[in-house]
């Protein structure tokens, strides 16, 4: 898609931090642009900006049916993935309903109404967490994370469905699938931040993994980026720099309690049985690092295309 | 031979010397200026290793009393270390790293490969981390030699240190990996043999079933598991040049003539070293090496 000119942008998770900061800054860069966004969860927090509507709805294929009818889209920001940091197996169910089943629908629609460019916001957890992994991990690398955590099947799968059809309609659209590694900031509510920012957080006696943070305005910028500058591909999104988890928990000033991740799985089991359990792949994190390649990105993006390094993001949510 | 006879000869340590806490001094100076700019992603700490060497070295000195032969064929450059692999745990690696930070002129910390098993267990995957050991992974050598770092690899793996008595000092079949990486980056091979390893574990039992269960590698049993006061001798070769014309996806056969090669450097060295070894345990080792030599004159 061409910088410049009249375009209108459908964006899908509007309700989200990320989302609201992306709108932002379309809006704000891009004078004669106009975003509807859209969400199944409440949008009255979501602040009234000029050229901005919103939709609460839920993603059936009636509804995008009756969206894509009403306008005409120029472009698809999908960021309307569920969380994928709980166990309960409703929200399981409700994650693929809305995660893989819906972007179905919007790929769908997007191909039926010619939409030029469809960006889809998926996460590096696709590749999990393994004690085998290599630094870093770039593009082409298997996806792993469902084979040990079925539960995250989901989330593998939406990147699947998204990636099969960014190749197979690539003379159709331009598609760019993104992968970030942890977004964070003041006004993103992930599983990450809310790590961080706890006063219970674990913090790991016996494994000190490696981590990359990228802030969330500084993801924000790139996925108003990738409408502009990025080709149809999938693209992992990380600074140049990384830090291990202990300094990270140092600089955000998180005392935490020592515990050894060695015993956290028994412990799970024990919480599971009162339903209390917290998701098991994240105890994976805390002991093996998943450090994402960033060379794919940077061909398009610049050597520097983050604003904030690592400690500066992470001295950022210490305003939260 | 009384058992305190044996070990009457050993100075146990009691601290460091000043002599060596200069040359520490001076080794991790040079290392520090080294990495200056350089940011690991497994978490390796050059206070983490100038801890452990304060810690370890009356152990390379007085225990283990080891020496470093061939120093003289380095250069100051990234290399790909080719050694055998003895002893049940890796104290051979950890005596290598200690002698190229004590007795090089350009002091170099090697990175060792180390099993998937290491890199799962809490405190000790941290603590190898931290020292510079990581997994042994294609990406990851590649990852070290691209910013100038010496890689350590054992082609024999597990073979090597789960060997029997009857094979000490036999070189396993070695792997071909490191060949391909040498090729892709270029990168020269340093042929190394370390005598005097396979003796502090004797063995006793492989414990296959064990280790199974247990998910290792391997799980030989001995005797001991501290190590006896073996000198260790380390022999490094010449460097090996690697052929420019050799594609790293050059067919098996082609790759394994020139890792032949590597391994037949080893095992001249290793030659070398046990015809010059110091004595150890003589009243069990010279029936033992002759025993070997026998074997190995058997067809």
């Amino acid at each position: 898609m061409k910088p410049g000119g009249k375009r209108h942008i459908l964006l899908i998770g509007m309700a989200g931090g990320l989302a609201q900061i992306t709108a932002r800054l379309l809006l704000t860069e891009n004078p004669e642009w106009t975003i509807h966004g859209v969400d199944t969860r409440p949008l009255d927090h979501v602040a009234s900006l000029p050229r901005l509507t919103t939709t609460c709805m839920k993603y059936s294929r009636g509804n995008f049916e009756n969206l894509f009818r009403a306008q005409r889209f120029d472009a698809v920001l999908h960021l309307g993935r569920l969380s994928h940091s709980s166990n309960d197996q409703d929200q399981l169910a409700r994650r693929l309903e809305i995660s893989v089943m819906g972007t179905s629908r919007i790929l769908e629609m997007c191909l039926r109404e010619e939409v030029q460019k469809v960006v889809v916001l998926s996460t590096f957890h696709v590749y999990g967490a393994l004690a085998d992994n290599p630094v870093f991990i770039n593009e082409e690398a298997p996806l792993q994370a469902s084979i040990r955590h079925p539960e995250l099947r989901d989330v593998v799968e939406m990147d699947q469905i998204c990636t099969n059809w960014m190749w197979k309609h690539q003379n159709a659209h331009s598609t760019v699938v993104l992968r970030p590694c942890n977004v964070v900031g003041t006004q993103i509510q992930n599983a990450m931040t809310r790590y961080l920012t706890s006063r219970l957080a674990l913090r790991p006696v016996d494994f000190n993994p490696f981590f990359q943070f990228i802030h969330e305005f500084d993801m924000a910028q790139v996925i108003a980026r990738s409408l502009t500058c990025l080709p149809t591909g999938t693209y992992n999104v990380a600074g140049n720099d990384f830090i291990s988890l202990r300094e990270a928990l140092d600089i955000v000033g998180s005392k935490g309690f020592p515990f050894p991740v060695m015993l956290a799985d028994g412990l799970n089991s024990l919480l599971s049985m009162v339903g209390k359990e917290f998701p098991s792949y994240l105890l994976d994190y805390l002991k093996f690092s998943c450090l994402i390649d960033n060379g794919q990105i940077k061909k398009h993006l610049g050597e520097d295309f983050c604003r904030f390094s690592i400690r500066e993001t992470l001295e950022l949510i210490k305003l939260r | 031979m009384s058992p305190m006879s044996l070990f009457g000869s050993l100075k146990f340590p009691t601290g460091i010397s000043a002599a060596d806490d200069a040359l520490i001094n001076e080794a991790f100076g040079q290392l520090r200026a080294r990495y200056k700019n350089y940011q690991d992603p497994w978490g390796f700490s050059l206070e983490t290793c100038e801890q452990a060497l304060r810690r370890l070295i009356p152990l390379y000195r007085y225990y283990f009393k080891v020496r470093l032969f061939g120093k003289e064929n380095l250069t100051d450059e990234a290399y790909i270390v080719v050694s055998n692999h003895s002893g049940q745990l890796p104290l051979d690696g950890m005596l290598m790293n200690m002698a190229f930070v004590l007795e090089l002129d350009n002091p170099r910390i090697l990175r060792g490969m180390v099993e998937r098993f290491m890199v799962q267990l809490p405190f000790l995957a941290d603590l190898s981390a931290q020292t510079g050991s990581i997994l042994g992974d294609r990406a990851n050598c590649q990852y070290l030699l691209d910013h100038g770092e010496s890689i350590l690899v054992f082609p024999e793996g597990v073979r090597g240190t789960s060997k029997s008595t009857v094979d000490y000092y036999r070189v396993q079949p070695f792997t071909q990996g490191f060949y391909r990486i040498a090729l892709q980056k270029h990168t020269r091979i340093l042929p190394a043999a370390v005598v005097g390893a396979e003796e502090m574990f004797p063995f006793v039992w492989q414990a296959r079933a064990v280790a199974k269960a247990l998910g290792m590698p391997a799980l030989p049993l001995s005797a001991n598991y501290w190590p006896l006061p073996s000198p260790v001798d380390i022999h490094l070769g010449k460097p090996l040049d690697v052929p420019i014309d050799l594609s790293p996806d050059a067919p098996e056969k082609d790759i394994k003539e020139q890792v032949l090669k590597v391994e037949g450097q080893v095992k001249r060295l290793l030659a070398v070293g046990l015809k010059h070894r110091r004595p150890f345990f003589d009243p069990i080792r010279k029936p033992l090496s002759k025993l070997i030599l026998k074997q190995e004159r058997e067809p």
